[in-house]
């Protein structure tokens, strides 16, 4: 029997715990459900509860939206789920979590890639000033 | 094997990655796969805001689990809990009768008026019968009447030897033609008569 995307709320005591994606959607058109799961069972598996969504394609306002039920969020954390590094970065972004290291990094790396892009049109437009 | 590999039209197509079992491809034994170069003031950069991180994670988690966690809760006291929580289901219950009441109120008058309006189209139907009905009987009573009036010039067997002497006397005629404008032309003078003979075999 096909089990709810929801969640069953099933899960072995003392296990270990993670929040994570789960990739839903189809192909060429990525879509997570973020959910509490056991971290050693499968990523379709049947997972414990859905705490939020998140759709990576931009939409027609070029906003990625996604949702996140924060009091369940805090009460697995609480009980001693662990989370993902991509949720992580979610949750930064959200500003549920401080922001992730590797969105800094990111950033500062595409910054320094468009200093760059730019710096070379300069000089491209600058080399065929003088040697038309 | 051998015998793939000589066939020139032959194209052997790996769909899936390689199993893990299968050694190196030939083509990448000696690859050497090139290290990340980071820079220096960036790794240290980036240990820094991970120390940061992880150190704020820390203290983030320590209180929720403070906060959060099944094992910390469970020492609430239980008189406590059940005395909220009947405190609570008055005040749900309160609300709950309130709203009833007013549904209540609500549901009287629209239950009344929908058996208005029932009424008052079971009496229009009536109404509409009746006069149907009306109409059904006159139009009835119209056949009826032609029926009589039409049924004055019947044969019957009273008047069945006048009105065959009749038709015998009267003899119809219609071997004619017509004419343009509508007049009969004989083509004869005479009119046929029926003779003795043939009078006494039609009263027969």
């Amino acid at each position: 029997m096909l089990h709810p995307a929801s969640g069953t709320g099933i899960f072995t005591a003392g296990s270990a715990l993670v929040i994570r994606f789960v990739r839903q959607g189809c192909t060429n058109r990525p879509f997570f459900h973020i959910v509490v799961a056991e971290k050693r069972k499968d990523q379709h598996m049947p997972v414990i509860e859905q705490v939020g969504t998140h759709d990576p394609l931009p939409n027609e306002h070029n906003e990625k939206l996604t949702s996140l039920n924060y009091e369940r969020i805090r009460h697995w954390i609480g009980n001693g789920a662990v989370v993902s590094k991509p949720v992580e970065q979610l949750l930064g972004l959200a500003g549920f979590f401080p922001i992730h290291p590797t969105s800094y990094m990111t950033a500062w790396r595409n910054r320094i890639q468009e200093a760059e892009q730019q710096q070379n049109t300069i000089d491209d437009q600058q080399q065929k000033h003088t040697h038309p | 094997m051998s015998s793939l590999e000589t066939a020139t039209n032959y194209q052997t197509v790996r769909w899936m990655r390689k199993p893990l079992w299968m050694p190196t491809a030939k083509s990448k034994v000696f690859r050497i796969p090139v290290r990340p170069k980071i820079p220096e003031d960036e790794s240290k950069e980036l240990m820094r805001l991970h120390n940061n991180y992880r150190t704020q994670i820390k203290s983030l988690r320590r209180y929720l689990t403070y906060k959060h966690c099944t094992r910390f809760l469970a020492s609430e006291d239980p008189e406590e809990k059940r005395k909220a929580f009947e405190e609570d289901l008055k005040h749900c219950m309160e609300l709950n009768n309130k709203w009833n009441d007013t549904q209540k109120i609500l549901r009287e008058k629209y239950i009344a008026e929908q058996l208005e309006s029932e009424l008052d189209f079971a009496r229009k139907r009536i109404e509409m019968e009746m006069i149907r009905a009306e109409e059904k009987m006159s139009e009835i009573e119209g056949i009826v009447r032609k029926e009589k009036e039409s049924s004055r010039n019947f044969i019957t067997p009273e008047n069945i030897d006048e009105s065959i002497e009749h038709a015998v006397e009267n003899p119809t005629d219609y071997n004619f033609a017509l004419e343009l404008d509508g007049g009969k032309f004989l083509g004869r003078n005479e009119v046929y008569k029926l003779n003795e003979q043939e009078k006494i075999s039609a009263q027969q």
